[in-house]
């Protein structure tokens, strides 16, 4: 049993995160909220996302799994403007998922949840440094990191007790340095860890330009990248493995 | 390595069952590559396959660089452009997908360049205690190239390359080698179709010949590995067609009716139909399938030989015919309007409209439960007729000389392309062309045509002109002297190749990429079948299998074919 109604900016912002990393996934129909686990095909990117019962205007759910071709869902959420309320409901006999949005009625068919790829599980990490930096300032490292290279490199100097976005590349290298004036909170640890752009670039996508995101670092281990939506009922992790710096 | 029973089981319970690891695989396959003596190329592949365990099958495959047995349709479709940019993705840092094209460019071999890229830099997430664990096995490559060949489309480009990067991540160099070949589809070890099949021989002990069976009927490598190794040559005695999955088309020779007299007791003569092979499986309660001659499903695309066959046929059968384009009074048309409609993905509907598509069914595989492949031809004819009552080609059989060059007659004035003469006591061979099925068609005709273009040819070939622009003398009052009207490539020798190459390249006015023009000075004698209308062509017109004869040196090209002469052939 399932049958919710959001607005439709909520679930825009919910699917986002997850679709930037994979194009089907299986959504939990817990009873105080829904939740998506995912990870990308290539064991590298993950993403960890719960929305609380209380974001949506209404909600009744009893615990089942769906799986969702998450392309198809963003398209018909996005027929509706940010305001508009989507109305779900799960037809449990036929598998399909009801879905109304401002006089649109659509029928979604579900896939076999068991031909979705296994959630994964959450490695549990214990990383030394915590960074929290607004979305806009994270989008604009990544940003300019992107001109002139396909790797990021993440970094606290712990003396300075300043945040590093740095990129190499064959011929130009970019430094976006942020010190406690511009971070919202940085408890310094040893942390320098080179990613892909690729991976981040698509994750920087999904955060809010407004949010506040709490970057979790170690040394050549995954980064946490974490922030709230639909007014901290919504909570989105995403965790990324590092490269292998060359020295 | 030893046999995982239970296999299964342990999926089931979500835990991942060992097996080969990829990089095993491919060290094995680098021994066989740098090998070249053919029966120590058998015996290493035979080892393989030997060691293989539960992944037999995934293995033998690979080995003959495919993802899914060959009668299944669906295809990996990543092309070269993903391919790139999953490797440069998982090479170092900013290596880009056009640094691997440029780098493939100088080698040609995108094994070599995969193997030279350092990739493995990206590290998992399993590393830190979540998800899949290493290392990467045959079958884990298996399985994720089987996601990327789902033939319904899905997945994002971006997933596929998620997919593939995250695979060739995984894989230490050598082994990046051999998945980026296998990617591409194209393992280049030296193994060929004739070596699986004796390396399955030899591996598990059983004759060449009882292998060669099996892979014809089902035209699935893997499996026939399998039952060679568990059932032996019983087992594969036992393999059965399967309604639905297609089997190779049994093809013919050209020959004479003198040949098929002194061959055989009676000659079985056939109408020889200017259409395009097809076999239809059919399945009164499934499915009806409708198949080309490699093999492609084309069901879509004649609808109405679907229709016909679910009306008429109420047994399951896998009957093999040609579908026939007809005019309104059901005169048949030439093959170019048969191509109109094969293939066909869109406006099918409206294409139906304007060409009329018919089956004419000559032989019967499998009836109602039994295959017909060793029943001899007469007696398949008879469950032919019993099974279908319209739509079967009319057979002849006959003794007498004059009765077959009646039948031929009758053929070609009915606008057909000739008779086909075939052993009426013969069985049903898939993919051999053999001595029981021959071909009779009216001789071949040629034109003296000028050689007005040339491109240079690739791989071994790239030091020489291969393809060669054929002109007709233009003998209307305006226009360029000279009109193309095809172009040849095939027939000519290495060789002759060369020496074509010297005769011509004097000519050359000027270059365009791989393209020349010539100086309209050199006559070729160029055999075809027949001549179509073609808007590719100045002349207006092309040739069908065009082949390349003879230089008539005695010849300038102002004494070439003209193009009111093409003009009446075509008509004619």
């Amino acid at each position: 049993m399932f049958k919710a109604i959001v607005s439709a900016s909520t679930l825009r912002d919910a699917l986002d995160s997850v679709s930037v990393l994979v194009d089907e996934c299986k959504v939990r129909l817990n009873e105080d909220g829904l939740s998506i686990r995912a990870v990308d095909p290539a064991n590298v990117g993950m993403v960890d996302l719960s929305l609380d019962a209380a974001a949506f205007e209404s909600y009744e759910a009893d615990g089942g799994v769906i799986g969702v071709n998450l392309a198809r869902l963003e398209d018909i959420a996005g027929m509706g403007n940010a305001g508009d309320l989507v109305h779900l409901e799960l037809d449990e006999e036929t598998r399909k998922l009801h879905i109304r949005i401002d006089g649109l009625s659509y029928t979604l068919a579900l896939i076999d949840p068991d031909s979705i790829r296994q959630e994964p599980d959450i490695p549990d990490l214990d990383l030394p440094a915590e960074i929290v930096v607004e979305g806009n300032q994270l989008d604009r490292g990544i940003t300019a990191a992107d001109m002139v290279s396909d790797h990021i490199d993440l970094r606290v100097d712990e003396g300075a007790e300043t945040f590093h976005i740095e990129a190499e590349g064959d011929t130009d290298d970019v430094d976006f340095e942020m010190g406690p004036g511009d971070l919202i909170h940085l408890e310094a640890g040893p942390a320098d860890s080179l990613f892909s752009l690729d991976y981040l670039k698509d994750m920087n996508k999904a955060i809010p330009g407004d949010a506040e995101v709490t970057v979790e670092l170690g040394e050549e281990f995954p980064v946490k990248l974490h922030y709230e939506f639909a007014e901290g009922l919504g909570q989105v992790t995403f965790m990324l493995a590092p490269r292998i710096q060359s020295e | 390595m030893t046999p995982r029973d239970g296999t299964d089981s342990l999926r089931n319970r979500g835990v991942e069952p060992f097996g080969m690891e990829f990089s095993e695989f491919a060290d094995r396959v680098a021994a066989v590559e740098a090998e070249t003596a053919d029966l120590e190329i058998t015996s290493l592949v035979a080892g393989l396959f030997a060691d293989a365990g539960d992944d037999l099958p995934v293995v033998v495959r690979l080995l003959l660089g495919r993802i899914v047995p060959a009668w299944d349709g669906t295809t990996l479709d990543v092309g070269p452009q993903l391919c790139h940019t999953a490797l440069a993705r998982a090479a170092g840092p900013n290596v880009t997908a056009d640094d691997v094209a440029d780098r493939l460019a100088e080698t040609g071999d995108i094994g070599a360049v995969a193997e030279s890229l350092e990739t493995g830099g990206q590290r998992g997430l399993a590393a830190f205690g979540a998800a899949d664990p290493d290392p990467l096995t045959v079958a884990d490559v298996d399985d994720r190239l089987r996601a990327l060949a789902s033939a319904d489309g899905s997945g994002s480009q971006d997933r596929k390359v998620d997919t593939l990067f995250g695979l060739f991540n995984r894989a230490d160099p050598l082994a990046t080698r051999y998945l980026a070949r296998l990617v591409l589809s194209e393992m280049r070890i030296g193994v060929g179709e004739g070596t699986v099949r004796d390396a399955i021989a030899e591996a598990f002990d059983v004759p060449v010949d009882a292998v060669e069976n099996a892979l014809q009927v089902t035209n699935d490598y893997g499996a026939v590995a399998v039952r060679a190794r568990d059932e032996g040559k019983a087992g594969l005695a036992d393999v059965a067609l399967t309604v639905g999955r297609p089997v190779r088309a049994m093809l013919a020779q050209t020959g004479t009716a003198d040949d098929a007299l002194d061959a055989w007791a009676a000659v079985a003569v056939e109408t020889k139909f200017d259409g395009a092979r097809v076999q239809v499986h059919h399945d009164p309660d499934g499915e009806t399938a409708v198949y080309s001659r490699n093999m492609a499903d084309v069901t879509d695309a004649l609808p109405e030989i679907v229709e016909f066959v679910q009306d008429a046929v109420d047994v399951p059968v896998i009957l093999d015919g040609e579908a026939l384009a007809v005019d309104d009074d059901g005169d048949p048309l030439p093959f170019q309007a048969v191509l109109r409609r094969f293939r066909r993905k869109h406006d099918v509907a409206r294409m139906r409209e304007e060409v009329a598509i018919e089956l004419r069914a000559f032989d019967c595989l499998h009836a109602d439960g039994t295959d017909l492949l060793d029943t001899p031809l007469r007696d398949r004819r008879d469950h032919l007729e019993s099974v279908l009552p319209t739509g079967v080609s009319p057979l002849t059989i006959t003794a007498d000389p004059d009765t077959v060059a009646a039948r031929e007659t009758e053929a070609l004035a009915a606008d057909h392309e000739g008779i086909m003469l075939k052993n009426p006591d013969s069985a049903y061979t898939p993919g051999k062309r053999g001595q029981n099925w021959l071909k009779r068609k009216p001789e071949v005709e040629t034109l003296d045509l000028v050689v007005t273009g040339a491109e240079w040819g690739e791989g071994r070939r790239a030091n020489h002109l291969g393809t060669f622009l054929l002109s007709a003398r233009n003998d209307a009052p305006d226009g360029d002297d000279f009109v193309t009207i095809g172009k040849v490539a095939t027939g000519i020798s290495d060789e002759r190749l060369a020496e074509l190459s010297d005769l011509l390249e004097p000519l050359i006015q000027h270059q365009d990429g791989t393209e020349v023009t010539l100086d309209p000075a050199v006559v070729f004698e160029v055999g075809y079948e027949e001549i179509q209308a073609s808007p590719t062509y100045g002349s207006g017109y092309a040739l069908r299998f065009p082949r390349f004869v003879a230089v008539r040196e005695d010849k300038r090209p102002a004494d070439a074919d003209s193009l009111s002469r093409i003009e009446r052939l075509a008509g004619e």
